[in-house]
């Protein structure tokens, strides 16, 4: 699994898909179930996955507990690592880094920006590659 | 050379980037230049100001940043070096007070990195990195972000050099040594 980070606008997609320009794009769809990954995955090619946030935002009212929350989405990760092991793929996780301003004033944002955050550092402990997107720049983190 | 800096609120990115624009004039000679995007709107911002300019020193030319942000180099002499503090206040006064549209703003924006280029002469341009933050979700706000971002695109693909600053310290991201 890759994880690929940055800003609004950072670049990120981008990034991805110069790196990977022959990956198949699945957009998380807000006021969905997780996906069934082993339907989405094609055997060998690269499975780029976004919305994230999106997603976590529609969640949000659903879900009121943070961390039932929090495990939904760990579940999902290592349902993609198991898949990708399984199909011999790259997943490659796009977020948004949303975690460097002043605390939001409405409490959705700050629910939002919190399990955003958790979710990167899930993401980036199961991921072999991390990398930082800021203004169309990439560094690797790991 | 174009060289860009940026950084969070008080992350000491004028700094560094005086340091850098004193360092192409040293190198290179010719005129220092400081064109200022801020204009004193209340007593806090003249006082801002007035600090900034003291800390710059007297070998600073300054002069205010036009709207036709193209038009900025106009009468600066060819191999001076050029310090832009800050573009994220030119593009706010861009969309807010001008009212341009996305490609206008960016048009503008290009054609002073042209006129750097063509001139010739050395560009340090400073910003702010805001776009790391939870984001008010309002279109006005989400716009300006996309707007500023497009233009550090741009400007860190442009640039020769690209550092970010955290607490004076400077980060390479992009440099002609590497």
């Amino acid at each position: 699994m890759q994880l690929f980070i940055g800003g609004a606008c950072a670049g990120k997609c981008d990034a991805v898909s110069e790196r990977f320009p022959a990956a198949r794009w699945h957009r998380l769809e807000a006021g969905t179930r997780l996906p069934d990954w082993r339907e989405t995955v094609v055997a060998e090619v690269p499975l780029v996955v976004t919305g994230w946030a999106d997603w976590i935002e529609m969640a949000l009212s659903d879900e009121p507990d943070d961390d039932r929350l929090r495990e939904q989405l760990v579940a999902a990760l290592e349902a993609l690592v198991a898949v990708e092991r399984e199909r011999g793929t790259t997943v490659i996780v796009i977020l948004p880094e949303m975690g460097r301003g002043i605390v939001p004033m409405a409490a959705r944002l700050r629910r939002l920006r919190d399990l955003a955050g958790w979710l990167a550092q899930d993401v980036a402990e199961l991921a072999d590659a991390v990398e930082y997107v800021r203004h169309g720049l990439v560094k690797s983190l790991k | 050379m174009i060289v860009f800096v940026s950084g969070g609120a008080r992350s000491g990115k004028s700094e560094v980037a005086e340091r850098l624009a004193r360092d192409c004039q040293r190198a290179h000679g010719g005129a220092l230049y400081y064109l200022a995007t801020a204009m004193a709107s209340d007593v806090e911002m003249a006082a801002r100001i007035a600090r900034h300019r003291r800390d710059r020193g007297s070998e600073w030319c300054t002069r205010e940043v036009p709207l036709a942000l193209g038009e900025a180099l106009d009468g600066i002499e060819p191999g001076s070096c050029v310090l832009l503090d800050c573009l994220t206040l030119w593009a706010s006064r861009a969309r807010f007070e001008a009212g341009y549209h996305s490609a206008a703003g960016l048009a503008q924006f290009e054609a002073l990195l042209v006129a750097a280029r063509t001139r010739p002469l050395d560009l340090v341009v400073v910003s702010n990195d805001l776009n790391e933050a939870a984001l008010p979700q309002d279109a006005a706000t989400r716009d300006y972000v996309a707007f500023l971002q497009r233009l550090h695109r741009t400007l860190a693909r442009e640039a020769e050099r690209v550092v970010e600053v955290v607490a004076g310290v400077a980060i390479d991201w992009k440099s002609p040594h590497a």
